[in-house]
């Protein structure tokens, strides 16, 4: 199996998957589409001679967002029934607007000169690693202070207990952690 | 110490006096130790000042033109702010502040009813005055000149107004500042000009003949509103409900008088621009004559003194539209004496009879001899009788006028010195001599701080005139007295007018009704045409254009404004719309603008 | 395996995410399709990296994922307390931008 082919097997399914994604009208179903997105997406990582970023997407997206996905499903359920439906609204509008968007980047993409791959190893995760540690410190620092950031953020905004019916309380106390 | 430290004094510590009195206020509602200590620091003021006066007697042609920098710009100052000593800014210094004490002193006894804060306010208000006089007299460019006028005029504003629960004070120092502000409006122009011409506030700068003409044209129109020249000169009888020794600083000595000292400082300008000089040599004629023609009829003392106030700057108005600045100046000095006199004296009378009115006082000669006494002398000064000071600067004034070959200003200047005579005599006649009045009965002599400051005032009146060529010295002229045709004239016209004062008033031989043909001249003259002219001009030309300036302001200017808030709101009301709130709606907002830039990009 | 397949490839990706945006009512599932979007510009960047070479754009394709994380943690914390406060997550009822 060539390179080409297998890129546009897994092309193929990661369209097919999305196309899920936006039109399961089972959310749980949903989530797990966008795990095989996610997946597929960690694949074409591979193709692309970037094996750390794999493990990476495989790691952070399919372990961890795809299980948060499914808790924040469980958490907002009304009904006791696993399956949560969905339904879509006004899909005509939406996807002419989407057609359109695709359009124009086509267009752009076709009337662009776009060079070849050029030839390439795989870069080892060694590199990566001193690359964040020296070179890019501050932008690594930073975005370990986003995430503790986005943490506190979550538990402040999550804590509230009380499932009251009142949207003033639920300001008020959210402000207060 | 130096001559520059001398200055700094005469100029501070009345400045400093003032500050106290304003400052700390228990000294100013005490009234008595807030005018002691005015009166300490116009003393040391004259004191300074007489020491640069004899300094500058031994050498007449010292000039000290000592400045620092004010609003520095760069390398080179924008402005200058210092002292300029020189004959002329020395002896009127010792002008100033000589009569700023006498009057002062005087102030002691005639204010002596008033309630000790208002006394208070009073000197502090004198304090003040004398330091924004000197700061004008001692100048060294324009702008600090400026500066002193228009202080000068504030200090007049709140002294005429010092009785100022009285709504007719009130009005008149309202209606004082007003016109005198008005007519500064040409002193600021002219100052500007010259600046954006020779870049400096010099008065030494040379001109082309158009710009000369213009800005002193300019800078005369202040002076016509500062020294009360026809037409501007309808403050200055309103200007006497304040208290009468302040008339006789203020409004008689010194500050009307800057408008003259101001032209003999810029006198290098004037001279550039011979159609100032001329229209001057007019408006100071025409005031002349038609100021005295005014003070005949008046009833009121210090209206009288006012209008002859009035006349007598025009004299020295029109000496220096004749190119003579030393014999105005000359003029300013002596009357400077004379007048302050004159009102201190009207003063001392007015306190016995509390009234103005000159039919209250009849007889008063025979109650209080000092007060008359030197009343008379002061009244023969400026009729300009020989012997008294007023004769030689007058005549100095008329031989200047004649020789420059101003015929019909030189007339006037003539009959006004008549009609001078005529009205002091009639004054002199009303008030000093006559039967007695109900309040002039029981009148009597005021106290020594009161006469004191008269006597000395009297020996000036006497004798500055025969220090004529001294004077010349300083003032960087020279004067050499000779009785010339015109001053033949003008005194045998003021004898004239002294003997028909007495025919009529004196002895009765002459009925007044016998001059009923003169009468719509005195009509004219009292009825206040000016004034409403003024006032004609004021509701039909000011109104008229401000309601115009209203209506361009409110219906175009608004309505643009207007206009604008309200498509802000309308269409804030529209796109409102838009704002749905709705993520949906946002994104193809986003996809849309995607869409857009995308093909944007393409198609460049 | 061209550049331009890749693109078309992620392009569509993306406009598959707009279309979840726009059609879709529950605020999970807007979820969803932004990280379908973010998905396929992460893919992008990791082809551009490639095209450049060097280890730069591999590194910044580490922090977007990152950020993705922190954004997926933070919207569905607010999904909850939007749930806790409407008991609902339709988003066309949620207007309080408006507000």
């Amino acid at each position: 199996m060539t390179e080409s082919s297998i890129f546009f097997a897994v092309a193929a399914a990661i369209l097919v998957s999305a196309a899920k994604v936006v039109s399961s009208r089972d959310l749980v179903h949903a989530v797990l589409w966008l795990g095989v997105v996610l997946v597929l997406t960690a694949g074409m990582f591979l193709l692309l001679s970037a094996p750390f970023l794999a493990g990476i997407q495989l790691l952070l997206y399919t372990g961890g967002v795809i299980t948060l996905m499914l808790f924040g499903v469980m958490l907002t359920r009304r009904h006791r029934e696993i399956g949560v439906e969905v339904d879509s609204s006004r899909r005509l509008p939406g996807a002419l607007g989407a057609l359109a968007l695709f359009g124009a980047m086509a267009c752009a993409i076709f009337r662009t000169e776009l060079p070849a791959w050029p030839a390439s190893e795989p870069i080892p995760a060694v590199e990566i690693g001193r690359a964040f540690l020296t070179d890019h410190l501050i932008a690594f620092e930073a975005l370990s202070v986003l995430l503790l950031a986005a943490m506190i953020g979550a538990i402040v905004l999550g804590r509230q207990r009380d499932f009251g019916d009142e949207p003033e309380t639920v300001y008020r106390r959210s402000g207060r952690p | 110490m130096t001559p520059i430290e001398y200055a700094l004094i005469a100029l501070f510590v009345p400045l400093a006096a003032a500050f106290i009195i304003a400052v700390v206020a228990p000294l100013r509602y005490a009234g008595m130790p807030a005018a002691l200590l005015s009166v300490a620091a116009a003393l040391v003021s004259l004191g300074a000042s007489l020491a640069l006066l004899v300094q500058q007697i031994a050498q007449p042609d010292r000039v000290i033109h000592e400045v620092v920098r004010w609003l520095p710009n760069g390398p080179a100052a924008l402005a200058q702010v210092g002292v300029h000593l020189d004959g002329t800014s020395v002896s009127m210094s010792v002008v100033v502040t000589l009569v700023a004490a006498c009057v002062q002193i005087f102030s002691l006894g005639y204010m002596a009813d008033e309630p000790p804060a208002a006394r208070g306010r009073y000197f502090g208000y004198h304090s003040f005055f004398i330091f924004t006089m000197l700061l004008l007299v001692i100048a060294p460019n324009m702008l600090q000149l400026f500066a002193g006028w228009e202080l000068v005029g504030l200090t007049s504003y709140l002294l005429i107004g010092f009785y100022f629960q009285k709504p007719s004070a009130a009005k008149a120092s309202v209606k004082a500042i007003w016109v005198t502000k008005f007519a500064d409006i040409g002193l600021l122009l002219g100052l500007i000009c010259l600046f954006a011409v020779t870049g400096g506030f010099e008065w030494t700068a040379t001109l082309s003949k158009g710009w000369a003409t213009a800005i002193t044209l300019l800078m005369f129109l202040a002076v016509v509103g500062k020294s009360a020249q026809f037409p501007l000169h309808i403050w200055l009888p309103n200007a006497m409900e304040g208290p009468t020794p302040v008339s006789a600083l203020l409004h008689a000595a010194t500050m009307v008088a800057a408008g003259v000292y101001l032209v003999v400082r810029a006198d290098p300008l004037f001279a550039q621009a011979p159609t100032t000089q001329l229209v001057m040599a007019w408006i100071g004629g025409f005031t002349a004559l038609f100021a005295a023609v005014i003070a005949t009829v008046q009833t009121d003392i210090k209206r009288v003194l006012a209008y002859s106030t009035c006349s007598q700057l025009g004299y020295m108005v029109c000496a220096l539209g004749a190119g003579a600045s030393m014999a105005g100046y000359f003029h300013l000095t002596t009357h400077a004496f004379f007048k302050a006199l004159l009102f201190l004296a009207a003063g001392s009378m007015i306190h016995a009879v509390h009234s103005n009115e000159m039919s209250a006082m009849g007889g008063l000669g025979r109650r209080m001899k000092a007060t008359s006494t030197v009343f008379i002398v002061g009244a023969l000064a400026l009729a300009g009788i020989p012997g008294f000071a007023g004769f030689f600067s007058k005549d100095l004034i008329l031989e200047a006028v004649h020789e420059a070959g101003m015929f019909v200003p030189w007339l006037m200047l003539i009959a006004a010195a008549f009609l001078t005579a005529f009205y002091m005599g009639r004054a002199v006649f009303l008030s000093i001599f006559g039967p007695f009045s109900p309040t002039s009965e029981g009148a009597h002599e005021s106290g020594f701080s009161m006469t004191g400051p008269l006597w000395l005032l009297a020996a000036g009146a006497v004798g500055i005139g025969y220090f004529g060529s001294d004077f010349a010295a300083l003032a960087g002229g020279t004067y050499h007295f000779h009785l010339g045709m015109s001053g033949i004239l003008g005194t045998t016209c003021a004898l004239i007018g002294l003997l028909l004062s007495w025919l009529i008033y004196g002895s009765h031989r002459l009925s007044p009704q016998a001059f009923r043909f003169v009468a719509p001249i005195a009509w004219l003259a009292r009825s206040g045409l000016v004034d409403r002219f003024f006032e004609f001009a004021y509701r039909r030309g000011a109104l008229v254009l401000a309601d115009a300036v209203g209506f361009f302001d409110r219906y175009v200017i608004d309505g643009v404004m207007n206009w604008i808030g309200w498509s802000t709101i309308t269409s804030g009301r529209w796109l409102r719309r838009i704002q749905t709130g709705n993520v949906r709606d946002y994104v193809y907002a986003v996809v849309a603008g995607a869409v857009v830039i995308v093909f944007w990009g393409l198609s460049r | 395996m061209t550049m331009q397949t890749l693109l078309l490839l992620t392009s569509a990706l993306f406009c598959m995410g707009i279309y979840g945006l726009v059609t879709r009512r529950n605020a999970i599932a807007l979820l969803l399709s932004a990280e379908l979007m973010i998905n396929a510009v992460t893919i992008n960047l990791v082809a551009f990296a490639r095209l450049a070479g060097g280890v730069t754009g591999q590194v910044f394709a580490v922090f977007t994922i990152a950020l993705t994380v922190a954004e997926v943690v933070v919207g569905l914390a607010i999904v909850i307390l939007l749930f806790r406060w409407r008991r609902e997550i339709a988003i066309d009822s949620a207007n309080e931008l408006r507000h």
